[in-house]
């Protein structure tokens, strides 16, 4: 049989095969069932593919497992928890931050006068170490009897006592300006020892061209900038945002979250991932270890509890909209979706996942980056050879993937309970996902996470239907991908080796 | 000019060079309850030296776990992140039998030799049977299902099977014998097993169970079939192409690997008279991981090194930074992995040299010779 003819059998039936399921499960759940059900496996789909996205272009592309993902996943949902709740700790450390990125970021400024330094080798090594030392303690010095706790539990508290509808009631004071000033100063020196140290004071093998400095200079620029006005306004900055519109707040928690997953992907990238490529064995272990280190240190900030994030405005009215637009103007929390009642939430998720992977397929069909990720995916080296600097797109797609994770967990913020292990089970869910769709592949990734999601929402439906547990809805997907690794072993759009 | 060969020593003497550290170790540990016991005074079986001894049985049957894991991960090549399941189900086909089965067994009949009574001693035969039964038929599962599967894929199916098994294990469809989330709590221990009044007794026979594993293990990785696991963990194409199946011996990679990581399950689950989904779950594999890592990677007396550092200093790391401690450990794990790949013992033995002559140069710089 020739191939085509092939491939246009295999797609007919496989069409057939999920037009009959869908059409079977409709006779047999009824129709109010079936629309329910398959809308929240859409939801359900939709967060899975949010994580799968990320971890599967990771795979692709440089080889990683990225085990962590599952915490970015939870970090993206506490940051967006705290921003929404109570902005006082974002705040409070920001400029700290912002400061310590900005030092980081004039290594691009420095290299080339740094590595052109007559030094003996004995310089060459001993320097970056004393710099790393002096960096460490001055970053020891500048959070010394900063109460990050204190801070941290902010948000904490305003879960707790919360004095029913003015949430400005509960924020806490923070170190007055006469006394905090120091803090990014000496963060912004850290990050400049950090650069010094980067750079490599007088390494002759060391390429960097001299030209060109002004451009160099935007970032670090602007970040300063942005150093300098967060710390002035990191008093008045969490009322004011309370004070605000609160879907106005979710937008600004979502954008916060997906941006504090991109710097936390690229800084992981480059610090901890890059040195390992060589050995690739460790960083499966090292994004273990990673993952342990974080939900240690999330549960040593909020504690080891579960928090409800309240849903913003916009989803929040008691009521039932007739339709979308009925919705939108009085922000109801349920709508009526031909005959069934939804909850409104569910609806922002679904469309979060949607707008994601139209967003992905134009970003890697229509732009260059995308070109050179589908190309990196094929053959790294190859892309390498071309001339096109593979480790600076590493970190954009690790950076990326970890974006889209973090957004996931934010939108799972307000109807999932945002605890230390919240991340586990979509990793775990993110992983089956990329194995059925195939490692590399994007739209495998949204395919494999619809099966998934409707395989839950439906397994779930059954075992209440038939009086099983949970559980075994969960252990459905597990069977699924065993059918798929035997039938296909590189998953439905993946490529044969 | 010929060179000196040096031929490794046979026979018990070369045994017991060989084995040095291992052998001081377990006459150590043989020690250790009696030396406590004499410094601190509160008799064998109460106080502190409870406690201690308590806290070594549990590193002894770790140390088992992670050595059994060493097995896969460092002479196999094999990264599974499903031993749990093996650990958990040897742990659960003990609980399990001991519970529902045992006691109608125990109170319906009678095994005599002449005027000896072992009917407890065979029911504990029969459930050490089964617990070995149940571990080569997960070993079985694990391996038949990914013999097409190369890395990633790979990782990702034992992944999956192994959290597969702990929904299983705390599905609320078997709560009437599996106690579902809560686990399975109050095993029936004869007397002489209970931990509780016979702790020593428990302490022997867990050491026992590490230096019977450690020389079975250790024969194991040393024999012809072991170096042929170690070859195709280096080079499967080759191996095939000299004549070896790669499956097979996979296959008896992960089946001795379960075994042994069943056996030390039973063992814990009778040391804690309970079986709970925290056995089955990915953390016991990872922490057998960790221990593995700390350790260095196929030298088996490493991970019993891991998981003495894991069971023992946890204990003071939780002492002095509290309930957060895992977190000073995350970090040191982190760091291992970035600084020191091979783990204590391997880094050990590829600078033993260097480290040796750093250490004497640091004592030549205090005597007055020079």
């Amino acid at each position: 049989m020739n191939p085509r003819t092939k491939k246009i059998l295999t797609l007919a039936i496989s069409v057939v095969v999920v037009i009959g399921v869908i059409f079977a499960l409709y006779l047999y759940a009824g129709k109010e069932p079936f629309i329910r059900t398959t809308l929240s496996g859409l939801t359900l789909g939709s967060l899975f593919f949010l994580v799968a996205a990320g971890l599967t272009l990771i795979f692709g592309l440089m080889d990683v497992l990225n085990f962590a993902h599952g915490s970015m996943f939870m970090l993206g949902a506490y940051m967006g928890w705290q921003l929404y709740t109570n902005p006082t700790f974002i705040f409070g450390l920001l400029p700290t931050i912002l400061a310590f990125a900005c030092g980081v970021m004039l290594t691009t400024v420095m290299k080339p006068y740094l590595i052109r330094w007559q030094i003996s080798e004995k310089w060459q090594n001993a320097l970056p170490k004393i710099a790393y030392a002096l960096a460490l303690f001055a970053a020891i010095v500048g959070f010394l009897g900063l109460d990050i706790l204190g801070l941290a539990k902010t948000a904490m508290v305003a879960m707790t006592t919360s004095t029913a509808g003015n949430p400005l009631s509960e924020i806490s004071s923070q170190e007055p300006l006469s006394v905090y000033w120091y803090r990014p100063l000496l963060m912004l020196i850290s990050g400049l020892l950090v650069a010094f140290a980067v750079s490599k004071p007088g390494d002759k093998t060391e390429f960097a061209p001299k030209e060109k400095v002004l451009p160099k200079l935007v970032i670090p620029l602007v970040l300063l900038i942005l150093t300098i006005v967060s710390t002035l306004i990191r008093e008045s900055a969490p009322e004011t945002l309370l004070l605000m519109n609160g879907n106005w707040r979710f937008l600004i928690a979502i954008l916060l979250a997906v941006a504090s997953g991109f710097l936390f992907g690229a800084i992981t990238e480059m610090t901890l991932i890059r040195p390992l490529y060589v050995r690739s064995f460790f960083i499966v272990l090292l994004t273990l270890g990673l993952s342990y280190v974080i939900r240690e240190l999330v549960q040593l900030l909020w504690d080891p509890l579960a928090y409800q994030m309240s849903r913003p405005p916009l989803f929040a009215q008691s009521g039932k909209a007739a339709n979308l637009l009925d919705w939108l103007r009085n922000g109801y929390s349920t709508i009526d979706i031909s005959g069934v009642t939804f909850p409104t939430y569910r609806l922002f998720v679904i469309f979060l996942g949607i707008v994601m992977f139209i967003f992905l397929i134009l970003l890697m069909t229509k732009t260059r980056l995308g070109m050179i990720i589908r190309a990196g995916v094929q053959d790294p080296q190859m892309v390498e050879a071309l001339g096109i600097n593979v480790k600076k797109v590493f970190t954009v797609v690790f950076a990326m993937g970890v974006g889209m994770a973090a957004l996931g967990g934010i939108g799972a913020g307000p109807f999932l309970p945002i605890q230390p292990q919240m991340g586990d089970q979509y990793l775990m869910q993110g992983f089956i996902t990329v194995v059925i769709g195939g490692m590399g592949s994007y739209v495998g990734a949204f395919v494999g996470a619809l099966i998934l999601g409707m395989a839950r929402a439906f397994g779930d439906y059954f075992a209440l239907k038939l009086s099983l547990s949970p559980a075994l809805a969960e252990a459905s997907t597990v069977i699924i991908m065993i059918i798929v690794l035997l039938v296909r072993p590189q998953g439905l759009f993946g490529k044969k080796e | 000019m010929a060179e000196k060969m040096i031929k490794p020593r046979s026979g018990l003497k070369g045994f017991i060079k060989k084995e040095a550290i291992f052998l001081i170790f377990i006459a150590i540990m043989i020690a250790f309850p009696f030396v406590l016991n004499i410094i601190t005074g509160t008799g064998l079986n109460a106080g502190i030296t409870k406690f201690w001894q308590g806290q070594l049985i549990t590193f002894f049957i770790m140390a088992v776990f992670a050595m059994s894991y060493d097995l896969l991960i460092g002479y196999g090549g094999i990264l599974s992140f499903g031993h749990a399941a093996s650990f958990g189900g040897g742990a659960y086909a003990v609980a399990l039998l001991l519970k529902h089965w045992a006691p109608n067994i125990l109170s319906n009949y009678r095994i005599t030799i002449g005027n000896l009574d072992i009917t407890e001693a065979t029911v504990l035969l029969v459930v050490f049977l089964v617990v070995i039964l149940v571990s080569v038929l997960i070993g079985l599962l694990f391996s038949a299902t990914s013999i097409r599967l190369k890395g990633a894929y790979f990782a990702m199916l034992t992944l999956a099977l192994g959290s597969a098994i702990h929904i299983l294990s705390k599905a609320t469809d078997f709560h009437k014998w599996t106690g579902a989330d809560e686990g399975l709590h109050g095993v029936p221990l004869p007397v002489w097993l209970n931990p509780t009044q016979n702790r020593l007794t428990v302490y022997f026979i867990a050491l026992g169970f590490l230096l019977l594993c450690y020389l079975v293990m250790n024969r194991m990785v040393n024999s012809p079939t072991g170096r042929v696991i170690v070859a195709n963990r280096e080079n499967e194409e080759r191996m095939r192409m000299i004549g070896y199946n790669p499956v097979i011996y996979r296959t008896i990679a992960f089946l001795s690997a379960s075994i042994f990581a069943g056996l030390a399950g039973a063992l814990y689950a009778i040391w804690n008279m309970s079986a709970t989904p925290t056995m089955t779950s990915t953390v016991t594999t990872i922490n057998a991981l960790i221990m593995t890592i700390l350790g260095g990677m196929g030298t088996l007396v490493g991970p019993i090194i891991g998981a003495g550092i894991m069971q023992i200093i946890g204990q003071f790391f939780y002492t002095w930074f509290g309930a957060r401690w895992p977190l000073v450990f995350g970090v040191l794990f982190v760091l291992i992995v970035m600084f020191l790949p091979y783990g204590i013992i391997g880094t050990w033995r590829l600078r033993k040299s260097s480290i040796k002559n750093n250490i004497q140069k640091f004592f030549r710089l205090f005597s007055k010779e020079k």
